[in-house]
């Protein structure tokens, strides 16, 4: 694929744009409090699209067009199934205690409503997992312009580095929200042309369902067995890992995006955030998943598109999206779809990386290593862990390179340790008898047993490093569901008994951190009704595809 | 400064931009590629920035 003029004016159109943002918003950036929190002053509609943009990175956007070709329309799950009812419980349930108990980050809140060693745990483990999930976006962006520009590894992780630094160093979380917001436009406008070429290029529906086998074309009619679909989950598999474990441990714990929520100017809009996000969130099937159908559907139909093949001759599903792009899309129009893959992965990356510096300066370096530093001090040190975030991004971006598993280990002890950490989170804000003690062996032990679990399952020719078989998965995907739901278990099993045993805090001291302790919102703008719309909307889309 | 740390004064300068140059080289280049893709996703992102400046002349600071 070659470049041309307008593709480059796009592409450097771009990069202008997101450094002159970051220029910008440097001279409103004063204290702290405006650098790692944004001073809590985003509106409404900016922290809504932040909040869905800083998951629309790499793996969403090339990941999910390659589960769709892979799979099939099944992957919509990770939306109409596991993103949006967690999304909805987040604002309901949820975002009054992390908003309300003021705490600046989701491991400062574990240490309102437990103790400082369960805050530790999560902290250290998120910043870990931030850097590398930060330097994994950084090396596939390399990967990928490789493959299809041509251009050096060197060059493109420097570049998408410097520029990620140069705005988040700047501007800090204002600008890199800022930012996702317009990463977002640019995703949605850049890819979507891609659906419309395909869809007429597939003849439509009708030819796409001609040339794609029927346990591709359905989101719940083939679940009865773990044979009867491509995914090899069965319906609880699906519902209680994906769309229980799996979905409300990110959505509604991880502090890359509970973070976006948490910055609005009120309680009201806060909660409004994920609900009102659920809506665009929704439909970003037809844009994310929709061009792997159509990339499978050309490839058996044997038009003048065919899925690329890896060198040991698979077929390369995660080629479905920059493929398509690549061999649909006229010059101009290109400079548009490849700044969208650019973006797609500096979002992610800059969304990684301003969690990061946010959590180690509150929940590292000022509990742990400097607790009455002055605001300039800590701003000084916001930054320079922005700095060392991106560095740390390079390394682990030139770690990945260098160990072709590198990034399926990650991946695989990602899932050790998000999947507990729901459990230890509805206990925590629903059972005022949770204790810290119960809480972090809770957490600790899922992780242990998930590993375990893991290491005595096989799916695909991975697990089972313990030298056991219990059982084999039909693929990677159910392994995960798998382990995730494992983990869960245990977090919430551990974590009863061991509250049970242990003393826990008085209950003046849970006022706005435990459900039945907190006096109810009187909000006037009650996003119930909302959260109810966007629920009957996503059945509604669950029945269109049954 | 303010007034242009807006984020719709932003988003709207990006896409209008972004809209001339598909469409310029819609009527500049001659293309074998679906050509006409151009014209269609430059006419929307142009009306699109378009739309998101209007936002920002009418709307209000607390908004930006």
């Amino acid at each position: 694929m070659h470049l041309a003029l307008p593709d480059y004016l796009i592409i450097l159109l771009y990069f202008a744009v997101v450094l002159t943002v970051g220029f910008m918003i440097k001279y409103k950036i004063k204290t702290t409090n405006d650098f790692l929190m944004s001073s809590r002053s985003v509106p409404l509609w900016i922290t809504s699209l932040a909040f869905i943009s800083a998951n629309l990175g790499a793996q969403e956007v090339i990941g999910m067009a390659a589960s769709g070709a892979k799979y099939g329309i099944m992957t919509s799950h990770f939306y109409w199934l596991g993103a949006i009812p967690a999304m909805v419980f987040l604002g309901i349930f949820m975002m009054p205690f992390y908003y309300g108990s003021r705490a600046r980050s989701v491991p400062e809140y574990l240490a309102l409503r437990f103790d400082d060693k369960t805050r530790s745990l999560n902290a250290v483990a998120f910043a870990v997992m931030t850097i590398f999930s930060s330097g994994i976006s950084l090396y596939a962006l390399a990967l990928l312009m490789k493959i299809i520009l041509g251009w050096s590894f060197e060059f493109s992780v420097f570049m998408a580095a410097g520029i990620v630094l140069i705005y988040t160093f700047l501007g800090g979380l204002t600008s890199a929200v800022y930012n996702e917001v317009l990463q977002f436009f640019l995703i949605v406008l850049g890819i979507a042309p891609v659906v419309f070429i395909g869809l007429h290029e597939a003849g439509g529906w009708s030819g796409i369902a001609r040339n794609l086998p029927d346990n591709m074309l359905h989101t719940w009619k083939n679940m009865g067995s773990v044979n009867d679909n491509p995914m090899g989950v069965n319906g609880w598999g699906m519902a209680m890992g994906l769309g229980f474990v799996m979905s409300f441990g990110y959505w509604c714990t991880d502090f890359l995006v509970v973070q976006r929520a948490m910055i609005a100017r009120n309680m009201s809009a806060a909660r409004r955030t994920p609900i009102i996000a659920s809506f665009p969130k929704m439909l970003m099937p037809f844009i994310v998943i929709a061009p792997g159908l159509i990339a499978m559907a050309l490839t058996n139909a044997h038009a003048d598109f065919s899925l690329p093949l890896k060198p040991d001759g698979r077929t390369d599903f995660d080629m479905a999206l920059p493929s398509l792009i690549a061999h649909y899309y006229p010059s101009g129009l290109l400079g548009v779809g490849v700044t969208a893959l650019l973006a797609s992965f500096m979002s992610g990356m800059a969304g990684n990386v301003t969690a990061f510096n946010t959590v180690f300066t509150f929940d590292i370096y000022q509990a742990h290593i400097k607790k009455d530093g002055t605001d300039e001090h800590y701003l000084l040190v916001g930054k320079l862990a922005t700095v060392f975030g991106i560095l740390a991004s390079i390394g682990t971006a030139y770690l990945t390179a260098g160990f072709n598993n590198l990034n399926d280990f990650l991946q695989l002890v990602f899932s050790f340790v998000n999947g507990p950490l729901f459990a230890t989170f509805l206990l925590g804000m629903f059972w005022k008898r949770t204790t810290g003690h119960g809480a972090f062996w809770g957490l600790l032990l899922g992780t242990v047993f998930a590993g375990i679990f893991h290491g005595v399952t096989v799916a695909e020719g991975k697990g089972g490093w313990l030298g056991l078989n219990i059982y084999e998965f039909h693929s990677g995907m159910g392994q995960a569901f798998g382990v995730a739901t494992v983990a869960w278990v245990c977090c919430f099993v551990f974590s009863i008994l061991v509250s049970l045993l242990t003393k826990p805090k008085e209950e003046k001291e849970l006022e706005g951190l435990v459900y039945s302790l907190t006096p109810r919102l009187k909000d006037p703008k009650n996003p119930v009704y909302l959260a109810i719309a966007m629920i009957i909307l996503g059945i509604i889309l669950n029945l269109l595809f049954f | 400064m303010q007034k242009l740390t807006d984020l719709r004064f932003i988003i709207g300068l990006f896409f209008s931009l972004s809209g001339v140059v598909l469409l310029g080289t819609y009527f500049a280049i001659e293309q074998t590629n679906h050509p006409q893709m151009n014209l269609y996703a430059g006419g929307v992102m142009l009306l699109f920035g378009l739309f998101m400046l209007l936002m920002f002349a009418r709307g209000d600071a607390a908004d930006a």
